[in-house]
């Protein structure tokens, strides 16, 4: 991920009120995770698993906090559970920060399949997202799907493609 | 010794402290001792330690208390390494170790193999590990803990069985509502907010 895309993604998390994030790094989101790592005015978890962050997100938002979860789409794909029981049975939203492995653009081979699974399953939970991409995307995108996560009760999901990540 | 027991001899201790529970028999056995808007039940095995972690970091200055299941922590093992780390020192985290899958018609988990959950809470760096396996120990390592004020892990060797309680009656839904209000009223935050109306004016 190019720096400034990394700095916008910060800067608009910050200006949406998050002021919570878990996250478990990869290659494409280097940049943001040691940036979010710096903030001081976002407090950072890294987990072990993705799943993991999702129940550290919840228990954050029952205590005040406007939580973000920042993970690839692998990571998704293993937090269904967590998100199914914990998060979307009661009605706790986290804004959801992943980075689309697989999507068009993907040179690596390896990544296809979980790619084509990622916007199904989004679907498949009503799970609301928006795919950005470009710069003057990721504001708006971020802004607006962390109003919708407050006032749904519920997780919404903001897919970086790989305009974003490379 | 049972878990109920255990729940027993510390309930009288509790005032504001926050409680998060496991799927299963826990939930209904401590809400029929300590009903409070304070307890939050989660309908999910495995994330019982890390939905603690993240109100244990959100409010450092509440005493925030997780009842943990051994088949609910195999299945989360990862978050002994991140809560260790992340160190909050107003968490407590209890694990009643039965050694099977209770709700589940108890089939042996690992624990009732090799897999020793306090010394695995060691390796992933709590400095405060107790294991204890009867009601009065498990009440001394609930109060030292209680007034250690830094993260503390307590593994309870318990036998099986859930004790004959009423079932809590509210849903998750629900149980969400109540908790949050709860932390609203007693934090003087805002959680659940609404817009306001298009026809205000102000």
């Amino acid at each position: 991920m190019k720096p400034k895309i990394a700095a916008e993604i910060v800067n608009a998390l910050k200006e949406s009120g998050v002021d919570f994030v878990a996250t478990l790094t990869e290659a494409n989101l280097h940049e943001l995770v040691m940036l979010l790592a710096e903030d001081p005015a976002i407090q950072q978890v890294p987990v072990t698993r993705e799943e993991e962050g999702i129940g550290i997100c919840a228990g954050a938002y029952l205590g005040g906090k406007h939580p973000a979860m920042v993970m690839m789409n692998a990571g998704f794909l293993v937090s269904a559970n967590g998100l199914a029981t914990v998060c979307l049975h009661p009605g706790i939203p986290v804004l959801l920060i992943i980075g689309h492995n697989g999507g068009v653009g993907e040179e690596n081979p390896g990544h296809a399949t979980v790619g084509m699974l990622t916007e199904p399953l989004l679907q498949g939970m009503n799970i609301m997202y928006e795919k950005v991409g470009r710069l003057e995307e990721i504001r708006p995108a971020i802004l607006d799907s962390q109003t919708l996560a407050r006032s749904s009760r519920r997780p919404v999901a903001i897919v970086l493609n790989k305009e974003a990540l490379r | 010794m049972k878990r109920f027991d255990c729940l027993k001899a510390i309930a009288p201790h509790f005032k504001e402290e926050l409680v998060v529970t496991n799927i299963g028999g826990v939930r209904h056995e401590w809400y029929s001792l300590r009903p409070h808007p304070g307890n939050y039940h989660l309908q999910n095995l495995g994330l019982a330690s890390s939905v603690g972690l993240g109100l244990a970091l959100a409010l450092p200055h509440r005493k925030v208390i997780v009842f943990d299941g051994d088949g609910s922590l195999l299945l989360n093992l990862g978050s002994l390494a991140t809560i260790a780390n992340q160190h909050p020192k107003n968490l407590i985290h209890i694990v009643f170790d039965n050694e099977c899958y209770e709700s589940s018609r108890g089939a042996p988990t690992a624990t009732a193999g090799m897999t020793d959950l306090a010394a695995m809470a060691k390796g992933a760096g709590f400095s405060h590990v107790a294991s204890v396996s009867d009601a009065q120990q498990f009440e001394t390592a609930f109060l030292e803990a209680l007034k250690r004020n830094n993260l503390s892990f307590i593994l309870a060797k318990v036998d099986p069985g859930i004790a004959k309680v009423p079932p809590a009656t509210f849903d998750s839904q629900e149980n969400k509502y109540m908790f949050v209000r709860y932390i609203e009223k007693t934090e003087n935050v805002r959680i659940l907010v609404s817009p306001p109306s298009r026809g205000s004016t102000s």
